[in-house]
């Protein structure tokens, strides 16, 4: 049978088309919010000053081009489109070069190149921007096509027009395409799948971070629930986030899985890498540690460049610290950046005005965790958004106090917890707090006089002790299994939950070393 | 709602679209521009927005086209005329666009500058608003008699905490805006290779003689003579580290180094950002003829840092601190938590320039009596003056806002703030020309957090007079740049050595360990 009989005249054309569309697809809707948070963590101006450092490097004039396009990801419809039709352009270029005419028998071969880049895109995950060039991707997508399209201007002006050898006339049978179809799908299936398979956490965490952009709280929270049953730290860490401005990380903090299994991230120099740089700067702004967060945004600064992720950490602190020339400086820049007006229509009226910085909800939500004394990070357990937190001694607001209890519940530091729970006496208890509190009943009786509301929570705690006995025995087998049972409740995450991080405090504890919070 | 959100941010972005193409017309239409001096206009009492401020200040006549940047927001194009104040016709105008960025013509300028050579400058500014042309009230600069050095070695960093990628020493010709590398580290991250250079001194404003440290890997202290180089390594268990902060002896092949253990940590609630303090330090003397090294100060309960040679080379200048009183045991956790308490006076000692031996120390400024800190001393070369950074505690001035530059005429012996030099923030590392006339000197007062080269006048009769930011091309430059300028260093010529000497000695040859003489 051969297939051509089947199709119309216009069926490579429809193929391009599909093509196309394909591609749009997974460059707009899959990936989107990757490359949106890619341009973020990225930065391009029509600067000379400001793209210096990029320029001088081994190809960066094609970096300096991948960010171009990366810009257009602002909008990631619109980035997927040219992104979409670079791909088709550049598929249609190899077949035009390599003489792969539609009804040759090797044709497929065209729309190779085009899938391997996807793949390996979708195989270097989030190092398509976390501590490496973010501009690489489009710049090699950019370079191919480029090259592509001068042979194909130089065999289009040096051959003589029929002198192109015709397409070989050989017998393409439909079985041939057939197989071709099945093969081309399942390869264009491949970046999905390694997304998929091999960053799982790739998608919920860049859509968390568009919505952080946004201060989409809700969003983020939605989008944790939906993920649940993930474990990966930069999930737990934007939702912890979200939960401290909608006021619910005392209630809802354990409703996720916090087991935090393996990030497949390099870091500087491709070695390996934990991935503790995709939201620590995020989490010392969101817990009020403004200094901590200058310190790494610099950091960032520092080992990337300016990226639009650092300068506007950056504009945010300094206008926080009433710091004006500083916020000047930084707005200037993002206001050569293409299409930041948003951001800087949002903050540049602050500068010079602390009243209006005060007035602002979120700016307001962060001063109420900001420490009250001086102190060295040094002093405290790292990473310290949990080191600081859990172990301060004086809060400003009873926001900072709630936080601090969750880090000690978080990192299991009941004796921290104890002690912090003091003020809580004759008070409504949030949820977490009462079932952390009867944890510990067993070690402190005198809890539940102290707290006499905690009869009901101490009966559930014992309910939950008896029923699970047997999964005692083998702890890390059983926590999966009863995470769904369990999601939210307290004694679960104390016994079952975090175990990696619980078993290498209590290792480093025994060494006599001090021990790292995770 | 959420569609009606969507319509106004697409209808901004379309506002963005047309302000961009209306910035594409006015750039086409402001092509030319104006540089006659208006013949109408009015006098306005408006105060001039102008960056770098230039407004009465003294100039070397040798120095490059002071441009700047103009602020009028009603104002669609400029003009600027120059004036020399013996020969009032004898000036000349030049314009800018809206942008406000006044270009000047360096061959103008030069004539200019030979012309008002010990005199003053007028500059009126001329803004053509839309009621008509108008006039600022005039400024002047004085133009001294003397020339500053016409070579300016800096570093350029990140004003960064523990990281550094990317950076370089550079060279300023002062004339003009050309600028040299010195020495370059890799421009991309390579965990192999990565290493920082710091701390470039010449022998009497000479580059004859010059040193640089690299640090971590290729680590060493790069040592040169005329075209010659050579890479050596200070390591002895009677030195504390390798040498840090270096000065050359005016005439003789010795540099006198602090050999530092220093450490920073980082504040979580202060006004300052960070604090670099040393846990131990002493001096010693590098003979760079003989590749020998000894110890020049060592005690237990003072930390000496910061050499200084005086101009004839018969004394040696530098800073110690007493150890404050605290328990031995954590020795260092306690001193951080001290930190303030560590006062840095000056003292000075006699050299035998023949038996290089030193005499007894005296004090030279007794500040800790003021509950204040010295450092960075350095002595003008025609050997009058003392100039150095003073605060309120610590040695690491850079981070210290009320720092500032005071003189002590070692002639008549009295001690002064250098007050129309300095500013509200940061003022510390600074260097002579070599007729002492000029001071160039590293300052925060932009923006607090990127430092800045200033050059300021020091006349004869020991005050320095109001400091202007080192011009450059484009005035907007320094607003832009993410880096810090550090360590700036005049010079009589260019660095003999050239990049890729440096480059193949800090690469390719082992450094040669200097011999230690008790």
């Amino acid at each position: 049978m051969d297939i051509r009989k089947f199709i119309p005249r216009s069926s490579a054309r429809g193929a391009w088309i599909l093509f196309f569309l394909l591609t749009w697809l997974w460059a707009s809707w899959w990936m989107g919010d990757s490359f949106r948070i890619a341009r973020e963590q990225s930065f391009f101006a029509f600067d000379a000053t400001l793209m210096h450092g990029l320029w001088q490097q081994p190809f960066g004039f094609l970096w300096i081009i991948g960010r171009a396009i990366l810009v257009l990801y602002r909008w990631p419809l619109l980035g997927g489109l040219v992104v979409a039709l670079m791909l088709t352009g550049g598929t249609w270029l190899i077949a035009y070069c390599l003489r792969l005419r539609p009804d040759s028998r090797w044709h497929p071969l065209c729309y190779l190149p085009a899938i391997a880049w996807m793949a390996w895109v979708a195989w270097i995950g989030l190092n398509i921007y976390f501590q490496a060039e973010s501009g690489r991707p489009f710049g090699i997508l950019f370079l191919v096509v480029l090259i592509c399209a001068i042979d194909a201007f130089v065999i289009w002006t040096f051959k003589k027009r029929g002198t192109h050898p015709a397409p070989s006339h050989q017998e393409v049978s439909g079985k041939w395409m057939w197989s071709w179809a099945v093969i081309l799908l399942l390869l264009y299936l491949l970046p999905f799948a390694i997304t998929h398979l091999r960053h799982p956490y790739q998608r919920p965490f860049t859509r968390m971070q568009v919505q952080l952009l946004h201060d989409d709280w809700q969003g983020i929270i939605q989008t944790a629930h939906d993920n649940a049953e993930l474990s990966y730290r930069p999930l737990a860490a934007d939702y912890a986030i979200a939960l401290i401005h909608t006021g619910r990380l005392a209630d809802d903090l354990f409703d996720i899985r916090l087991d935090y299994d393996t990030l497949f991230v390099k870091g500087y120099g491709n070695y390996p890498n934990v991935g503790t740089g995709l939201y620590q700067i995020d989490c010392d702004y969101h817990a009020g540690l403004f200094r901590t967060a200058t310190h790494h945004a610099v950091e960032h600064l520092t080992m990337m460049g300016p990226t639009l992720f650092s300068l506007k950490h950056l504009t945010r602190l300094a206008l926080l610290d009433y710091d004006w020339p500083l916020a000047r400086k930084y707005l200037l820049i993002l206001k050569k950046a293409p299409f930041e007006g948003d951001f800087v229509a949002r903050y540049e009226p602050m500068v010079g005005h602390p009243e209006l910085v005060d007035a602002d909800p979120v700016f307001a939500q962060l001063r109420l965790t900001e420490p009250v004394n001086d102190a060295f990070e040094g002093q405290f357990e790292e990473p310290s958004f949990l080191g600081y937190t859990a172990t301060m001694m004086v809060g400003r607001s009873k926001e900072a106090l709630m936080q601090s209890l969750m880090a000690c519940l978080y990192s299991k530091r009941m004796p921290d917890f104890l002690m912090r729970c003091q003020p809580l006496v004759g008070a409504t208890l949030p949820r977490s707090v009462a079932e952390g509190l009867v944890t510990q009943v067993s070690k402190e009786p005198d809890i539940l006089k102290v707290f006499p509301q905690l009869n009901m929570n101490a009966q559930m705690f014992q309910n939950f002790i008896r029923t699970n006995q047997f999964a005692f025995k083998d702890r890390p087998t059983y926590a999966r299994k009863l995470f769904n049972t369990y999601k939210g409740y307290y004694p679960y995450y104390y016994f079952f939950g975090n175990l990696k991080a619980t078993r290498k405090r209590s290792d480093e504890e025994h060494g006599g070393s001090k021990a790292g919070v995770n | 709602m959420k569609t009606s959100n969507h319509i106004s941010h697409i209808l901004h972005h379309l506002s963005f679209m047309a302000k961009v193409c209306g910035w594409a017309t006015l750039l086409i239409a402001c092509s030319s521009k104006p540089s006659a001096v208006p013949t109408a206009f009015t006098e306005t009492t408006d105060s001039l927005a102008m960056y770098p401020d230039y407004r009465d200040v003294t100039i070397p006549p040798n120095i490059a086209p002071l441009n700047f940047q103009l602020n009028d927001s009603s104002a669609t194009e400029f003009v600027v005329a120059f004036e020399s104040e013996v020969a009032p016709k004898a000036g000349f105008s030049c314009g800018a666009c809206e942008d406000g960025k006044i270009d000047i013509d360096l061959s103008l300028w030069r004539q200019l500058l030979y012309d008002a050579r010990g005199r003053s400058l007028t500059v009126s500014v001329y803004a053509h608003r839309p009621a008509g042309w108008v006039r600022y009230q005039p400024f002047t600069m004085r133009v001294a008699e003397e020339e500053i050095d016409p070579y300016l070695t800096y570093r350029l960093i990140e004003p960064g905490y523990e990281y550094y990628s990317q950076l370089g020493i550079y060279q300023r010709n002062l004339t003009n805006f050309d600028v040299e590398t010195v020495y370059e580290n890799d421009r991309t991250f390579s965990s192999d290779n990565c290493h920082c250079i710091n701390c470039h001194n010449f022998q009497a404003n000479d580059t004859e003689r010059m040193i640089l440290h690299v640090r971590e890997n290729h680590k060493g202290t790069i040592v040169t003579h005329g075209n010659d180089a050579y890479k050596m390594i200070i390591k002895h268990d009677s030195i504390l580290a390798s040498g840090a902060y270096a000065c050359w002896h005016p005439t003789l092949p010795l540099v006198a180094f602090s050999s530092n253990k220093t450490a920073q940590v980082f504040h979580m609630n202060y006004n300052e950002k960070i604090e670099v303090y040393d846990a131990a330090s002493d001096l010693i003397l590098f003979d760079a003829d003989n590749n020998e090294v000894r110890t020049i100060l060592r005690t237990s309960d003072h930390f000496e840092t910061f050499p200084c040679w005086s101009a004839d080379g018969t004394r040696l200048y530098y800073c110690t601190a007493r150890l404050p009183k605290m328990p031995e045991e954590n020795f260092e956790a306690n001193l951080v938590l001290r930190y303030d308490s560590l006062l840095y006076d000056i003292y000075s000692m006699p050299f035998d320039t023949v038996t290089y031996t030193f005499g007894e120390p005296q004090i030279e400024i007794n500040a800790s009596a003021q509950h204040k800190s010295c450092s960075v001393p350095r002595v003008s070369p025609d050997g009058r003056y003392l100039v150095f950074a003073y605060a309120s505690y610590g040695q690491f001035h850079l981070y210290h806002k009320d720092s500032d530059l005071w003189c002590k005429d070692l002639q008549e012996g009295n001690l002064y703030p250098l007050t129309e030099s300095n500013s509200n923030d940061v003022e510390s590392y600074h260097s002579w020309s070599s007729n002492s006339r000029w001071q160039v000197f590293s300052s925060r007062r932009d923006d607090g957090d990127y430092t800045r080269t200033y050059i300021a006048y020091f006349d004869a009769q020991g005050q320095g007079h109001r400091a202007f930011l080192l011009p450059q091309r484009d005035p907007e430059y320094n607003l832009l740049l993410l880096k810090s300028y550090n360590c700036p260093e005049l010079t009589k010529n260019a660095v003999q050595v050239s990049t890729e000497q440096i480059r193949h000695l800090i690469y390719n040859t082992e450094a040669e360990l200097a011999t230690y003489k008790e």
